[in-house]
């Protein structure tokens, strides 16, 4: 696949699927910057990678496994008193559902 | 003459506590004043614990009941910011999480607890751990202490810089691609990055999670050993923590080095290395040799791709990781400016504005570019891509490790650089971890050792790195070395004569 052209569209598109609101200038600075640092990203193409098995983490298959079995957590209480803001015993939030 | 209290390692200090030469609360007393005295040249730390003579207290009480107190007895610890600590502000540095206090402790700190240490604060950072420079922050830059016109290094600056300038006896840093080793190159301190999966992240701020590790800083070889022997071990709220045996590292730290191999990858001493730093590594392995261990030179031909491996990897992991940062459980919530004309306050609004005003430039980025290697049509092109890159720079180091015991090699092409030099190039600040890049791609542990003063006075760092879950081998050649080396003993001026 050709390398993309990092441009005002895409960081647009990106930071939206980013939740990210970014003021005009960053949408400039960021083209230019994620430009070049993807230029050098590129250098990975020289690879040939056709029959390497990808790593997504390394000794995975060591890990134990652990009974499913119930616990104390967290009092409510605790869990909520770093909430921005807090309603009927739990996190407050904008009307989403009309 | 005595030793004064900040030169003893930590070693020393639990062992003056637990025979009463020293009482916790005088130990914690002198790390209070020293920080009182001199943190403001350095900004090392973000929060000094206003209980740290509290709970010194209570292990001086402890001992007075007659109780033996643990292998850290009494020893001062600060904790990189993005470890979480009960009731302590813990905020990875960013202003998303400015006010956030976390319910719980971190595993690493409540066995730290156990082992009767004082933490004493909190220390500075890049913001959720990502940079080189310490400079990333909310905080504002963590200076070195050896020239203070520098940087410490990064992410873990705040840590680094305590260390170097006995602050503290010792420290806790996270290590994703290089945060521990870097700074302690830097500093002139010890620092450990751990196997992958041998240190538990339960209750780390997480930034990438299948390289993030959390790991030891010390004044010497010893003292880092027996802290990571206290934090090491398996946990089942970490569900990538390994269930192996724990080692003695300390002990690990007096085994003889004879006939060990010793390996000099050739594609670490390459153009852009300040040769003074080849010099000086390549020193230390010839003292080495002259100990009884065998030379050899070992190919890890793909370590030109590690950069680019890892850049798509961490901020891929990155994106998804702090997608949490929305403004409902904890930290900052904002709508933006109440007053511009297309102002709302729906959740959307809610989410882009708190992400927008928390993060700094250097997170967006991160985000940015983790969100779009991750995309729709992106995904083979470069996060699978990275993910088959990641498998041969493992196949490197299991193919050199079938001829030699450990890898010797600079920690970081140059010395300390200086503050702002490479602020306005992300992509030059992220070239300069290329010698610590791969090791964290591998899950190997590594670690920085005091290799030798630069002519202009700098430390320099040696890193060993070793195989899977033998970070006693390391240990034992990095204070084989450590005892010859020509970096022993040297202090920073600033730790010298104050407190």
């Amino acid at each position: 696949m050709p390398a993309p052209k990092i441009d005002r569209a895409l960081v647009t598109h990106v930071a939206k699927l980013a939740c990210l609101s970014l003021a005009d200038s960053e949408v400039d600075r960021f083209a230019a910057e994620l430009g070049r640092i993807m230029a050098h990203v590129e250098h990975l193409n020289a690879l040939d990678t056709s029959d390497v098995p990808p790593t997504a983490h390394v000794q995975i298959d060591h890990a134990p496994r652990r009974a499913d079995e119930l616990a104390p957590c967290l009092a409510r209480s605790e869990v909520l008193s770093q909430a921005p803001q807090v309603e009927a015993d739990g996190f407050a939030v904008p009307a989403f559902v009309e | 003459m005595m030793t004064a209290d900040h030169e003893m390692s930590a070693v020393d200090v639990a062992a003056r506590v637990q025979r009463g030469e020293v009482t916790a609360e005088h130990v914690a007393a002198s790390a209070l004043a020293r920080i009182a005295a001199l943190d403001s040249q350095l900004n090392a730390f973000s929060y000094v614990a206003d209980d740290a003579l509290g709970q010194a207290r209570a292990i001086d009480a402890k001992r007075a009941r007659g109780e033996r107190l643990g292998p850290l007895a009494g020893v001062p610890v600060a904790i990189k910011d993005a470890i979480c600590v009960r009731g302590v502000p813990s905020t990875a540095a960013s202003k998303i999480l400015g006010g956030y206090r976390p319910p719980y402790d971190a595993t690493v700190i409540a066995r730290l607890r156990a082992a009767d240490a004082v933490l004493i604060g909190k220390t500075n950072m890049d913001e959720f751990a990502m940079g080189s420079s310490t400079e990333n922050s909310a905080f504002g830059p963590t200076r070195n202490p050896w020239d203070t016109t520098r940087t410490p290094g990064g992410s873990s600056g705040g840590s680094a810089a305590a260390v170097a300038a006995r602050l503290t006896a010792c420290a806790l840093g996270s290590d994703t691609g290089g945060s521990i080793r870097q700074p302690a190159s830097f500093t002139g301190t010890v620092g450990i990055k751990p196997t992958y999966g041998r240190v538990p992240r339960y209750g780390l701020i997480a930034f990438a999670s299948s390289l993030d590790q959390i790991g030891p800083f010390a004044t010497d070889v010893r003292a880092a050993a027996r802290l990571l022997t206290v934090i090491a071990g398996h946990d089942p709220l970490d569900s990538t923590s390994l269930d192996v045996p724990g080692d003695d590292f300390e002990s690990a730290c007096g085994r003889s080095i004879r006939g060990l191999r010793i390996g000099l990858p050739e594609e670490y001493f390459a153009p852009g290395l300040d040769p003074e730093v080849a010099a000086s590594v390549r020193a230390a392995v010839s003292e080495l040799a002259a100990q009884g261990c065998v030379v050899k030179t070992v190919k890890l031909p793909h370590t030109d791709y590690a950069v680019a491996t890892y850049y798509v990897i961490a901020t891929a992991e990155a994106s998804s990781n702090l997608a949490r940062f929305d403004g409902v459980r904890y930290g900052l919530r904002t709508f933006g400016d109440p007053t511009r004309k297309d102002a709302r306050r729906d959740l959307l609004a809610m989410y882009g504005a708190t992400r927008d005003t928390g993060f700094g430039a250097e997170v967006k980025r991160r985000i940015l570019l983790g969100t779009f290697v991750l995309s729709s049509g992106y995904y083979d092109a470069y996060y699978l891509k990275a993910q088959r890159a990641r498998t041969l720079i493992r196949r490197d180091f299991e193919r050199a490790f079938h001829d030699v015991d450990v890898i010797c090699a600079p920690a970081s092409p140059t010395p300390a650089f200086r503050l702002g030099e490479k602020n306005d190039d992300p992509l030059a600040m992220y070239l300069n971890d290329v010698f610590t890049l791969p090791a964290s791609l591998a899950g190997i542990p590594a670690m920085s050792v005091p290799c030798a003063p630069s002519a202009g006075g700098l430390p320099i760092g040696l890193q060993v790195m070793a195989r899977p879950l033998d970070e006693a081998t390391m240990l034992a050649v990095a204070a084989s070395w450590e005892a010859r080396s020509p970096a022993r003993g040297r202090l920073p001026a600033i730790a010298v004569g104050a407190g």
